[in-house]
């Protein structure tokens, strides 16, 4: 069954002029110094839990706006849970700190339609995940908890409106006896219900299996487990504000992180499905950043602020998790570009190591550089490939041993390692495209 | 407050409404308004001027306003919360009898002791300052924590600083009867330090609140973060004494949070009684507490998030078990009352079981006379940020070895050694690890220093002096 969440965008977010506010904060900034930015913003999250759960279907719908006011790097942020011309008068004083800041009639802005419910998708979810699973000729109990998240967001700085924004995407939480799995999902298609089965069957196998000592010597990671470790020590590390505690983020431009054959990307255009994104949440466009490109750094992720004080930085990556918090830069969608060697090689070399299909966990410190992934489960490597099941594995070392330590990179990339980044506390969906990868000699910290 | 609740008139018809279109037999609407000033600093705006106006920070000013719904009966039930007013009472237009999906719902009756009503908490009794005046004492709070810290320690560099403080209201209403207003006022603060001294490196973490920002001691929190600086930039001791550990009252917050699991709930109320294995819980002296109306705690409210009435329940009585914490639907479960204890997280969330203000009340010995008291032992001043802070309770679900049944934690903390009231050395690193049983039964001495932090909700622990625990050097 195809995936029914590629469709026709919903209405705009704003259905009136949006020349009314663009021109309104136009006439705020007092002098060239001063930048006024509105954010308008949509958020619908309906959730399915399990049957038996009370309170069984949730919707959660919300809106509201923003306007922040840009000084000599400094940033004054008013926000309200409402769209209307008042509200946005109301925060556009407080910004400005004068009564009327905008003039005594508040612009009219009006907004659409809530796009439908659309909720048999969601119903569908357990038995198409079971029938997933039963394919692979086991069966297990499982409660699942699906999620759909919609998000429309509309920019407005100075005279200019940038492209309204529209993201759509699902997530699932699935309770088995021997532990609980989550994670994004472009949609419910089969598709991409069926990475999700084997990821479980997988931890079916290895479930009371003991944790490993000691790192494997050679490590090969599978495309979602690969995209994970790039999210933590190429994406996190290379944001502005990681870089800005340690220095002045442009001089990380040229260090040598890796072997030439990283080639890393950040591109929020070619995120999958309904999440792709041609503006930030700043209203900037997005552009294809190399990240690091032959291992060295390129062109660190930033922000209007960021690329304010760094004027070697280009905008482009600013996300917010709300309206209620200030922007900052993010990954949206990761790519490590292919290798030349096919995945069937990649084994070959690593008779003896440890394959890890995925890690549920990582964490990288960005004062002192440490980075700990956890993987629920991984596989002994055979002369044929990935054999025998194995029990959880956790890899603590530096982010720069972790780079240094890729050795080869696999020719098929894949859509996977989706998930929530939680950096600051802020709950963001971001997105990759990886191929698999071998680690050798990795050296472990403490 | 700049928006303003509905009467409860207004919730009335439209929970009327609610049911005439949706045909549920019950219903229930939580409308919550709220504003938070923020200021934020970061590493790289940290100068310090003479005037706190000119503090290079971050301000943010946002209201929020929402609403949830609840309705259904016995078979078919929803959820709904948005953003906004509450709609008028046409405004229900879009629910009608297939928007309730199958699933339940069951909501509290009025308890027949008490009366509806207004039940802001202490703190929100407290005068509102106008928004100028809180941004301007939050400018010149940081200010004086940025300056004060400078003068103690100059090499302690800012990583993050975050400063809310904001008040918030709420009203309930549904259509059995029950009603309930609260009111609240908080402010928090979280910084994130770190420092260098000798080719060590060491990070400090403090998360602080109180019920307004006034209340908040610039100088005393710039001390207690050069005191942790100083002890994890520190090198590590060449051995650590086995015997007497005191902790002081942030440590003992984390530690009791450890154990919520076991003190909430009917889940929670048997592994709890195991504990003992036949024996007390823990110490004569030693009570633990959850009370949802504490008398000037942040967290105060005559009625929890569903209108149920709050009360001091003691979890642990004298070293013994003493009763559970239960909600409305397991009132009178063997034996033991309800207390109102189901919060929201905000207006998005449904109530959850959870504590409010759980702590271990004071005791009576001087918290300074067990300090010095020490004849060869650690005091521990607060978890390591970066290391482990966790305890288990269950058989691990992969079905690993290890009968856990009991509990078992592990924490990472910095802290000094002790040889009879002198400071022999600090310890940056040190695991203290242990059952639980052997946590609660090791309590030796209770200090009369009770604190509270946010943990989430209010945590609170007084010095504690504890035997029989594992301490070793990390890292």
């Amino acid at each position: 069954m195809r995936s029914n969440a590629n469709r026709a965008e919903p209405r705009p977010l704003l259905t009136s002029d949006v020349a009314a506010p663009a021109g309104a904060l136009s006439r705020l900034a007092a002098d060239g110094d001063q930048q006024f930015e509105a954010f308008f913003e949509r958020l619908e999250t309906v959730e399915l839990l399990p049957p038996g759960a009370p309170n069984r279907i949730r919707l959660r719908r919300e809106q509201g706006l923003g306007v922040r006011k840009i000084e000599n790097g400094r940033s004054r942020l008013a926000a309200a849970d409402v769209i209307s011309g008042p509200a946005f008068a109301a925060c556009c004083d407080r910004v400005a700190e004068s009564a009327r800041s905008i003039g005594s009639a508040p612009p009219r802005i009006r907004t659409g339609t809530w796009p439908a419910l659309r909720l048999a998708e969601l119903e569908q979810a357990e038995s198409r995940l079971t029938r997933a699973v039963h394919r692979r000729r086991v069966g297990f109990p499982m409660e699942i908890t699906a999620r759909r998240h919609r998000r429309q967001v509309q920019v407005i700085r100075g005279p200019i409106a940038a492209p309204p924004q529209f993201e759509e995407y699902f997530s699932l939480q699935v309770t088995t006896p021997w532990g609980v799995w989550g994670g994004l999902l472009p949609s419910l298609a089969d598709e991409d219900l069926d990475p999700v089965a084997l990821r479980l069957v997988d931890r079916l196998r290895s479930r009371g299996l003991p944790p490993h000592q000691h790192a494997p010597g050679v490590i090969v990671l599978g495309p979602n487990a690969a995209a994970v470790l790039l999210h933590e020590v190429v994406a996190h590390a290379l944001e502005a504000d990681t870089l800005g505690l340690s220095g002045a983020p442009d001089q990380a431009v040229g260090l040598k992180l890796g072997g030439p054959e990283l080639d890393v990307v950040d591109d929020p255009r070619s995120a999958p499905l309904n999440c792709k994104r041609s503006s930030d949440d700043e209203g900037t466009a997005v552009i294809s950043r190399w990240l690091l490109r032959r291992g060295r750094v390129r062109q660190p992720l930033a922000d209007l602020a960021w690329a304010e004080r760094c004027p070697s930085m280009v905008p482009g990556a600013a996300r917010r998790a709300s309206r209620h918090r200030l922007p900052g830069p993010r990954t949206t969608h990761l790519e490590l570009l292919p290798g030349p060697i096919p995945e069937s090689e990649l084994f070959a070399e690593a008779v003896g190591g440890h394959y890890i299909g995925e890690f549920d966990r990582g964490n990288l410190d960005p004062l002192d550089g440490r980075c700990v992934l956890r993987a629920p489960c991984g596989r002994r490597i055979g002369a044929s490939g990935p054999v025998d099941h194995t029990g959880p594995i956790e890899i603590r070392s530096r982010a720069v041993d972790l780079l240094a330590a890729v050795t080869a990179v696999a020719d098929r990339p894949l859509a996977g390692g989706a998930g929530w980044c939680a950096k600051d506390g802020a709950l963001m969906p971001v997105w990759a495209r990886c191929p698999s990868i071998r680690l050798e000699g990795l050296r472990v910290a403490d | 407050m700049s928006a303003r609740l509905p009467g409860l008139r207004s919730l009335r018809l439209a929970l009327g409404a609610v049911c005439e279109r949706s045909g549920a037999p019950g219903a229930e609407l939580y409308v919550k308004v709220g504003n938070t000033h923020r200021i934020e600093i970061d590493p790289w705006m940290t100068p310090v001027t003479a005037n706190p106006h000119d503090l290079q920070a971050q301000v943010s000013v946002l209201d929020e306003r929402g609403w949830a719904l609840r309705a259904g009966g016995a078979n078919r039930a929803l959820f709904l919360a948005d953003s906004g007013p509450l709609p008028e009472p046409n405004g229900w237009r879009r629910l009608n009898r297939h928007s309730l999906r199958p699933g339940t719902l069951r909501l509290p009756s009025p308890s027949p002791d008490t009366t509806p009503g207004t039940a802001p908490s202490p703190a929100a009794d407290a005068p509102e300052h106008p928004p100028d005046d809180e941004e301007t004492a939050g400018l010149t709070f940081l200010h004086d924590l940025l300056r004060g810290l400078g003068e103690r320690m100059p090499e302690a560099r800012l990583v993050r600083g975050r400063l809310d403080s904001g008040a918030s209201a709420a009203v309930l209403a549904s259509t059995t009867g029950v009603t309930a207003r609260s009111a609240r006022r908080l402010a928090t603060v979280e910084l994130d330090f770190a420092a260098s001294r000798d080719g060590r490196h060491g990070h400090c973490r403090l998360y602080r609140a109180a019920s307004n920002i006034h209340l908040l001691s610039a100088g005393a929190i710039a001390s207690e973060i050069t005191e942790r600086l100083t002890v994890a930039t520190a090198p590590p001791p060449p051995f650590l004494p086995a015997g007497e550990v005191v902790v002081s009252p942030a440590l003992g917050c984390n530690l009791l949070a450890l154990l919520a699991p076991v003190l909430r709930g009917r889940d929670g109320w048997p592994r709890l009684r195991k504990l003992g294995d036949g024996h007390p819980l823990g110490p004569p002296q030693l009570q633990i507490v959850d009370d949802g109306a504490l008398d000037g705690g942040w967290m105060s409210s005559a009625f929890d998030d569903e209108g149920v009435p709050t009360r001091a329940v003691a979890l642990v009585r004298d070293g013994e078990p003493g009763e559970p914490l239960l909600s409305w639907e397991d009132d009178g479960w063997s034996g033991f009352a309800a207390a109102g204890c189901r919060r929201r997280s905000g207006w998005r969330a449904l109530p959850e079981l959870c504590h409010s203000h759980l702590y271990i009340a004071g005791g009576s010995e001087p918290a300074e006379s067990i300090r010095s008291g020490i004849v060869h032992g650690c005091y521990l001043l607060d978890r390591a940020h970066d290391g482990r802070c966790h305890a288990t309770f269950e058989r691990s679900p992969t079905g690993g070895a290890g009968l856990l049944e009991e509990g078992h934690f592990e924490v990472d903390a910095i802290g000094l050694v002790i040889r009879r009231g002198t400071v022999l050395g600090e310890a940056p690193k040190v695991r203290l690890t242990g059952s639980v049983r052997q946590l609660l039964q090791g309590i030796r001495a209770i200090g009369d220093d009770l604190r509270f932090l946010p943990a989430p909700g209010a945590v609170g622990a007084p010095t504690l002096l504890l035997t029989g625990l594992q301490v070793e050097a990390v890292g």
